[in-house]
């Protein structure tokens, strides 16, 4: 409310105030004439004019006057005045009581008067803090107002605008109105609302023709799959007619294709074999051949039923609970063993087969079939040998499938399964330790498990083949395989050499050694390691643990006149990668060997440590007779030498026939064990 | 000891340590072996306390010889002289114990012939206030010495009919005695060389030929008074007075020929063509008989340059070298390690 209304509210009520007052003046007014008649005149009108001070003086002195008059009246009544004076003075005393009555009269009209005087003051302050209350409460309803109106936001500033630049860029003219909107912001905002407006509009247009173009293009696609399915057994129809014309013209696609059929059956790890070797087949070996022979069905039916995984508690349960309900003859613990072996040393249907043809002629049959359970791959081996070779009996089971691949890598006797897993299963289910039923599944050698990309670690059992390990490993093996074949048969062939008492020595190492050699072998003999482990000059090999008793023992006497000498030989199954080791003992008037006769010691380590010399490429089949010949050589020199050197008189037995310029040398009075082949003597080392 | 069967292990089984040296300081021992290596061990480590088989290795080995193999150690302060097929080499204590040998000097024998490749078979360093000499009996029959300061030939002793096995000097450093395969033991003037002052022949002696063992003398040893000799070989061992030229006592080892002798303090140690070593008094007595590794023991050895590890090792036919630290029997023994 303005300010000049407020003056103007406050005449009003005073004037408001002022008819009611007049109202209760008139009234009392009336009153008073009612009461009193024109004798009374209004005493309130001459509390107005009377001032109050005079009042009191004029008070004061009728008091006095009372008290004088009383005063008066005593002493007169003293006196005993008379009645009249009496009189006189009462009638003034009554005359001053009258004018105490009006003056205490008026008083009290004074006072009324004032007091009506201060309540009018207090309403009419009441009146105007009332109204100033008012007013403050209105000032704050206002300014509250004011603030909510000032914070309303319009939903219109919750969209986002593309910024002013932009809008000034892109939108069209008549959106725009760049002259109006640029000075009226509220213009402007306007405008760029229409043009979010109409951005939006045709994005919702686009997004309509997209959906309809991708429904167009899926039942495109959904014609051309349907066309193509169609298309398949027209095609099958096509190869099968194909089939004779590939048999006219001799080429096998479709035998390649079938065994890769089947291959598709095969467990992961022999197909990863079989993968591996036909690679390696068709890339670098042409003397291999691969093939998979087994079952067909059954592999299919194995892959279809999915792995079983039975654990031996759940099966004896159901077996009791069955017994229970219907009256089963409960199967005997013998066939329940049997059946448990059955199923722990499970073959997968398939094998590969592989052929190995060696050069000579012979080959090498490898059958290797997977434990399905036992998740290992054992290998079954046989040789067809050419016509050609020698069998020798000292060397009868060098070819024996069992020992024939033995060590083919250091280490690999292929006797224990090399999933360490393997061990718990079987102990699980009763069954003894896998090595007693090789003879019946075949022999799980590492390189099998390798080249079906199996590898073993500690503690780890890797279930996925994986072909890195295949690839790895397939040349070498397959290598070591051919190498393994052919080193044996010529041991075979040099141990029948040996039966005879001929040393054969290969045409390219016959020129290591001298033309004439008198001492002779005259037996040759397999031997075993108990029968080597008791002799007193074999002890030190045998405390140093460098034979084992996986190693094969042969033993041979050499004579040369009154002279013999007994040599023991150890090689072990990797020959000829590990050299023979000799160790010899000579009876010649009296038994030396090399703990008595450090020229025997030599002659051992002529033989045992300097064998490099007799093998010219890195390993050399025939070193054992190359070995050999150079025992018998040093053999003569050693007899030679003692017969010389000996102080004794009489005919001498065996008579110098070797060329050497020093027969000792140095502290130990060496012999001249080493043979110069082109100058043809012997010397020192 | 697990042995695989590399060529590497096979060697070491035929591995023969012809000699051992002490070095100067005492705590290592040098040995030299058939192949050509010279293999250091630590005599203080594996004394030690809490030894355990690992400091019975050896700790460091080189290739000092490419010919062949090495028949003879010597050492001077610092250097270690080696020698057997090839040069006379010399390497410094230092740098071998600092695993980085070099070769400071070498020596050669002078070649007669095409077929001649004499072989060293024994070296003795004689150090004198005059000079270091260094003296080598050769398989080509002679006895050479060098001056080591100036590395000069000085004198080459010529007399024997075939090689050289031992030689040793009496402790002035004039009279040489030298063992030879011909069964004389010939004893040389330093200073007049042309010819032998005497010759002992022991196979020629009644007490101690032995024809059936053959005439060659293998080793000879004077002792520090200057008046005795012992030589063995074929013959048996026998102890000679030198200033009557006469053999007073006769050691008797039957069917073992003696391949090293030396005295010591009032014994004679010798071993020989059978796994013991020998103590003998001088009268003739064995004192004792100590059994030891190698089947054939071609250097005994006692240190004597450092009190604290006063051992003595006997090295042979076998990659095993006995340390004794009582004399009386074998304690543990070094092995060599293929590497």
């Amino acid at each position: 409310m303005s300010k000049e209304e407020k003056p103007e509210k406050r005449k009003r009520s005073i004037k408001k105030e002022n008819p009611e007052q007049k109202r209760i003046k008139q009234e009392s007014s009336s009153k008073e004439s009612k009461l009193t008649t024109s004798l009374f005149y209004s005493e309130e009108a001459e509390v107005d004019t009377r001032s109050p001070e005079k009042d009191v003086e004029v008070f004061k002195s009728t008091c006095s006057d009372i008290r004088q008059t009383m005063l008066d009246i005593k002493s007169l009544k003293d006196k005993k005045a008379s009645h009249d004076e009496l009189e006189d003075k009462r009638v003034s005393v009554m005359l001053d009581f009258m004018n105490l009555k009006k003056l205490n009269r008026l008083a009290h009209i004074r006072c009324k008067k004032v007091r009506e005087q201060t309540n009018d003051a207090k309403q009419r302050i009441d009146h105007y803090h009332l109204q100033l209350q008012n007013l403050l409460y209105e000032i704050m309803h206002l300014e509250k107002e004011i603030t909510k109106c000032l914070e309303f936001k319009s939903k219109d500033e919750e969209i986002e605008l593309v910024t002013l630049d932009d809008f000034y860029k892109t939108a069209p003219s008549d959106i725009s109105r760049t002259d109006t909107t640029k000075t009226d912001p509220h213009l402007q905002r306007l405008a760029r609302l229409e043009w979010e407006l109409e951005q939006r509009k045709q994005l919702a247009k686009k997004l309509k023709d997209s959906k309809q173009s991708k429904e167009g293009l899926a039942q495109e696609i959904k014609n051309k799959q349907e066309y193509l399915e169609n298309l398949q057994p027209k095609l099958k129809i096509v190869l099968e007619a194909t089939k004779p014309v590939q048999e006219y013209l001799d080429m096998p696609f479709d035998q390649i294709r079938e065994q890769q059929e089947t291959a598709r059956h095969l467990p992961p790890p022999l197909y990863v074999l079989y993968m591996q070797t036909s690679a390696y087949r068709q890339a670098c070996d042409k003397d291999l051949q691969v093939s998979i022979i087994g079952d067909l069905d059954a592999a299919k039916a194995i892959k279809s039923s999915g792995k079983v995984v039975e654990e031996d508690s759940d099966s004896d349960q159901e077996e009791q609970e069955h017994s229970k309900k219907s009256k089963r003859r409960r199967k005997t613990v013998d066939s329940r063993v049997q059946e448990r072996k059955q199923q722990a040393l499970k073959k997968h249907p398939l094998a590969v087969k592989l052929d190995i043809n060696c050069k000579d002629g012979n080959s090498l049959h490898l059958t290797f079939n997977f434990l399905i359970t036992l998740e290992i791959i054992t290998v079954n081996i046989s040789l067809t040998l050419a016509e050609s070779n020698i069998s020798s009996i000292s060397g009868s089971d060098l070819l024996a499938p069992e020992s024939v691949l033995t060590d083919l890598y250091p280490g690999d006797h292929g006797k224990t399964s090399p999933n360490p897993a393997n061990k718990y299963e079987l102990r699980k289910l009763g069954l003894k330790d896998f090595t007693s039923y090789i003879t019946e599944v075949g022999w799980p050698y590492l390189w099998a498990q390798w080249l079906g990309g199996l590898q073993f670690l500690e503690n780890n059992a890797v279930n996925t083949p994986e072909e890195d390990v295949s690839f790895a490993h397939m040349q070498q093996t397959i290598r070591r395989l051919k190498q393994r074949v052919r080193s044996r048969l010529c041991l075979m062939k040099q141990t029948a050499a040996f039966e005879t008492g001929n040393v054969v020595v290969d045409p390219e190492y016959q020129g290591l050694f001298p033309s004439k050699i008198v001492s002779r072998l005259t037996s040759w003999k397999r031997s075993t390691y108990e029968d080597f482990a008791v002799l007193p000059h074999a002890q030190a090999l045998v405390d140093d643990e460098v034979v084992e008793q996986s190693d094969i023992f042969f033993t041979t006497v050499i004579e040369r006149g009154s002279a013999k000498m007994t040599a023991q030989i150890v090689m072990t199954h990797d020959y000829p990668k590990v050299a023979p080791v000799f160790v010899v003992s000579v009876l010649w008037q009296h038994e030396r060997t090399a703990a008595n006769d450090k020229h025997i010691k030599e002659m051992e380590e002529e033989v045992n440590v300097h064998h490099e010399e007799l093998m010219n490429s890195k390993s050399c089949d025939t070193v054992l007779s190359n070995q050999m010949q150079r025992l018998l050589m040093c053999f003569d020199i050693y007899l030679e030498t003692e017969a010389a050197g000996s102080e004794e008189e009489g005919p001498m037995e065996i008579s110098k026939e070797k060329i050497y310029n020093r027969m000792l040398r140095g502290p130990s009075r060496s012999k001249p064990y080493r043979y110069c082949p082109d100058i043809g003597i012997f010397t020192h080392r | 000891m697990k042995l695989d069967k590399s060529l590497e292990a096979r060697k070491l089984l035929h591995t023969t340590v012809y000699s051992q040296c002490f070095s100067p300081c005492g705590h290592y021992l040098a040995t030299c072996n058939n192949y050509g290596k010279i293999s250091i061990f630590s005599v203080s480590k594996a004394l030690a306390p809490d030894a355990s088989e690992g400091n019975w290795k050896q700790i460091f080995s080189f290739q000092a010889c490419e010919d062949g193999a090495l028949y003879c150690l010597a050492t001077t302060g610092d250097l270690l002289i080696s020698a057997g097929n090839g040069p006379i080499c010399a390497w410094k204590w230092k740098e071998i114990l600092d695993k980085s040998p070099r070769i400071v000097w070498s020596f050669s024998i002078p070649k007669r012939g095409p077929f001649s490749n004499p072989e060293v078979n024994t070296l003795v360093v004689d150090q004198q206030e005059t000079g270091t000499a260094l003296f080598a009996g050769c398989g080509d029959k002679n006895v050479y010495s060098w001056d080591l300061e100036s590395g000069k030939q000085v004198l080459c002793m010529s007399g024997h009919t075939d090689y050289v096995h031992d030689i040793s000097l009496k402790s002035d450093g004039n009279t040489l005695a030298s063992a030879s395969e011909d069964g004389s033991v010939n004893i040389w003037d330093v200073r007049d060389s042309a010819e032998p002052v005497y010759s002992i022949v022991p196979h020629k002696t009644e007490s101690c030929c032995r024809p059936s063992l053959g005439k060659w003398v293998g080793c000879v040893a004077m002792d520090s008074s200057n008046d005795w000799l012992v030589c063995g070989g074929g013959p048996k061992m026998s102890l000679w007075h030198l200033r009557s030229m006469t053999a007073t006592s006769v050691f008797d080892t039957p069917k073992a020929c003696q391949q090293t002798v030396q005295f010591y303090d009032d014994m004679i140690l010798s071993a020989g063509t059978e796994p013991f070593v020998n103590h003998w008094f001088v009268n003739g007595d064995q004192k004792a008989k100590v059994p030891c590794t190698p089947t054939s023991v071609f250097n005994v050895s006692v240190n004597k340059n450092d009190d604290k590890y006063k051992v003595l090792c006997a090295s042979g036919s076998s990659y095993k070298i006995d340390v004794c630290t009582n004399f009386g029997y074998r304690a543990f023994s070094f092995s060599l390690t293929p590497d």
